[in-house]
């Protein structure tokens, strides 16, 4: 028991960079005022683990409170790793009642019946998001604190984030996940990314979106009135339609999106490939580090020609960045021909 | 229809002001390496001139002159190269990346003085460490050894030269018994299939090895070329592989589907932005291929010609269009043309290219298409 507490605390300093030490600690508040003046955060790694471990045996910290360090870690930090998105699907007509003792309670019932050893831990923030932390074990092994998954579900709303989950403990996690929040299924909702609080933002629509208007824009009477008013024009045009299909301001950064074409290849002046029935398989991959704000971008310079396709507003309008396009998606192909060079 | 012209006409040197030139190299060599005057600076002088003297000679050859990526190239079919080429040798060559620079044809250069040579690299490698130029690499006592090696069979044109391998290898800090040493650096000297009139127009001195290949640690790197320089009176330069050099890997890879699955064609855009956007295009294998035959297809349907001849040969008109077919189909989708950004790696199962100037040579059956192409390019990039 000692070795694991010492093996975890480990992980966790040498993870946890020395600035954000000081600040989790201090939200952890589990050093008394004397052990928090004697600990030195601008020591090395290897001296500042011997002394926290020499307070921790102290205080006789377990395994539980550990955990609880590595939670506010994750939790004020959740920019790392790799996030998926899910969402709820199907929900009950109480669905929308679950609040939180409810759902924490039942999560927990759920989730010990379907794996023996499990360890949850379940935590409000305060942004109406619950956090819940699974170390998973088995019918024969304790559960493995050093690779825990990280859900985040917001309540009254069909989304869950997670991250660090095995393809062995999905099924597990989607039912104990369905039967507590009073849902039918668990879907992947195809939108990945290192920011939590980027594809959060995305999918539950916290970023500021344009709405197309038929009313001028003002970026239009903005424009110099002389000389290079049509051309202004028609920058002012590709700028408005370029935020309709993005947003506007700062985007979520995304890094990158994922399109599985599965379109026939249409070429009239190719007889071989027009004849052919399969598709043409290809994988196109957009990867930026701030994806939007490149599209976004690319857009009203022109690179990409407005309207924006559909393929790539979707982004922003789904909420999602993996994409199957097949021929009978509407709007997913363009009718208009590639400019000649 | 759409005819690339890469390079630059080399300028047909004035007679009359030969002289004058010739000393204004001499003191002002090619990319602006200090190279160390010798004892036999006279000879350097020489060499230089005789050069020039060649180069006036070349005004006379005007395929060289016009000088441009060949428009028109075999196809490539697989060489089970192995029949000629040790494998023990190809397996170094294989399956890692190289750094690619051209070098000007190298003075006095003796296949037959390969020992020496190691000698003396080794030798110069320790004497710029004692100056201070450290060069160490992870792992290693910091002693080096030198061994040069010829690559036999790999060309099969009449005036290559034998591709010249460097290796140099370091005493490990772990010596693990009866472990075969491994090398901390390789390079390569190369030339396959390049262009006859210019190596047949070279003064009698002169080996053209104008491909060279490095891997390892940059300083090392430095220092062999520095050796060289010295040596043979040569310069090294970067060598990019241009857009239209990475357009025909593209399509010579694809065409060897058939004979060796390619398993996808892999291309990397960058798309100029605030943020710049990187897009990969990956084609499956198969799709790819039936693209690239139906280009063939249109070209020799519409063509009067019926020889055998032309199924074998590939015509940059053919690759554009294939590109072109590429671009349209991702246009369609994305309303977004690549031809905006910039191509900057192409990769199959067979290789992968960067335009940075890094190759990568996966499967040695179709190295010597791959080579043909890269020594093209370097012999476009010789000052004269």
């Amino acid at each position: 028991m000692g070795e694991s507490v010492k093996t975890l605390l480990q992980r966790l300093v040498r993870r946890i960079p020395s600035e954000v030490l000081k600040t989790t600690l201090d939200k952890w508040g589990r050093l008394t005022a004397q052990q928090q003046r004697a600990l030195d955060l601008t020591q090395p790694k290897w001296t500042l683990m011997e002394n926290l471990w020499a307070i921790c045996e102290e205080n006789e910290w377990t395994l539980k409170r550990i955990t609880e360090l590595e939670m506010i870690y994750v939790i004020e930090n959740p920019d790392q790793g790799m996030w998926y998105a899910y969402q709820l699907l199907d929900p009950e007509d109480d669905a929308h009642c679950v609040e939180l003792i409810q759902f924490k309670e039942l999560f927990r019932y759920h989730l010990r019946e379907l794996v023996r050893h499990v360890s949850v831990k379940v935590k409000k923030h305060t942004d109406e998001a619950v956090w819940i932390r699974i170390a998973w074990g088995d019918s024969f092994s304790r559960p493995n604190h050093l690779k825990p998954t990280y859900v985040v579900h917001y309540l009254q709303t069909p989304y869950v984030f997670v991250t660090s989950l095995t393809s062995k403990h999905r099924p597990l996690l989607s039912q104990a996940l369905v039967l507590s929040t009073r849902y039918q299924t668990l879907k992947d909702a195809n939108l990945s990314g290192r920011k939590l609080t980027a594809i959060r933002d995305l999918l539950m629509r916290q970023y500021q979106q344009v709405f197309p208007t038929k009313c001028p824009s003002p970026l239009a009477e903005k424009n110099h009135p002389a000389l290079k008013k049509e051309q202004d024009g028609n920058a002012a045009n590709r700028r408005r339609m370029a935020t309709e299909a993005f947003g506007d301001g700062t985007l979520p950064q995304l890094q990158t999106a994922v399109y599985k074409l599965e379109t026939k290849f249409k070429d009239p002046t190719n007889r071989t490939m027009s004849d052919r029935e399969e598709p043409f398989r290809c994988v196109v991959k957009f990867s930026s580090t701030n994806l939007l704000e490149s599209l976004r971008d690319c857009a009203s310079s022109g690179f990409a020609s407005t309207p924006v396709t559909p393929l790539l507003s979707s982004i922003s309008l789904k909420g999602k960045n993996y994409f199957v396009v097949t021929d009978n998606d509407p709007g997913a192909l363009s009718q208009t021909r590639r400019p000649q060079n | 229809m759409f005819k690339f012209v890469s390079g630059f006409c080399a300028a047909a040197a004035d007679t009359p002001n030969m002289e004058r030139h010739c000393t204004s190299v001499t003191r002002t060599p090619l990319n602006s390496v200090r190279v160390q005057r010798r004892s036999k600076s006279k000879s350097y002088r020489q060499s230089i001139r005789s050069c020039l003297g060649a180069a006036s000679r070349l005004v006379l050859t005007p395929a060289l002159t016009a000088r441009r990526l060949n428009t028109s190239r075999k196809a490539p079919k697989s060489l089970d190269i192995t029949e000629k080429v040790n494998p023990e040798q190809l397996s170094l060559l294989v399956k890692k990346e190289w750094q690619l620079s051209y070098v000007t044809p190298l003075y006095q250069f003796r296949h037959t003085q390969l020992k020496s040579y190691s000698r003396q690299l080794s030798a110069f490698i320790a004497a710029e460490k004692q100056r201070g130029l450290a060069v160490e690499v992870e792992g290693t006592h910091g002693s080096f050894r030198v061994s040069f090696g010829v690559v036999q069979g790999m060309s099969e044109a009449d005036d290559d030269a034998e591709t010249v391998l460097v290796q140099i290898y370091s005493k490990p800090l772990f010596a693990v018994k009866d472990e075969p040493p491994r090398a901390v650096w390789s390079g390569w000297l190369t030339c396959i299939n390049g262009s006859p009139d210019y190596l047949r127009s070279l003064p009698k001195d002169f080996t053209c090895m104008p491909l060279f290949c490095s891997s390892g640690a940059d300083g090392l790197t430095s220092l062999v070329k520095s050796w060289f320089q010295l040596t043979f009176d040569c310069c090294f330069g970067p060598l990019e592989i241009s857009h239209t050099s990475l357009q025909w890997l593209v399509a010579l890879w694809t065409n060897c589907h058939t004979e060796s699955a390619i398993k996808h064609l892999k291309m990397m855009w960058t798309v100029p932005a605030a943020s710049p956007l990187k897009v990969t295009y990956t084609v499956n294998g198969p799709d790819a291929w039936q693209l690239w035959s139906s280009v063939r297809k249109e070209r020799h349907d519409g063509s009067n010609k019926e020889e055998e001849e032309e199924e074998d040969s590939i015509d940059i008109e053919e690759v554009m269009r294939f590109m072109q077919d590429l671009k349209s189909h991702f246009y369609r989708h994305f309303r977004t043309d690549l031809s905006a950004g910039s191509l900057d790696q192409v990769a199959t199962a067979l290789g992968s290219a960067k335009s940075s100037g890094r190759i990568k040579i996966a499967n040695s059956k179709y190295m010597i298409t791959t080579l043909t192409l890269l020594t093209e390019c370097a012999l476009l990039k010789m000052p004269i």
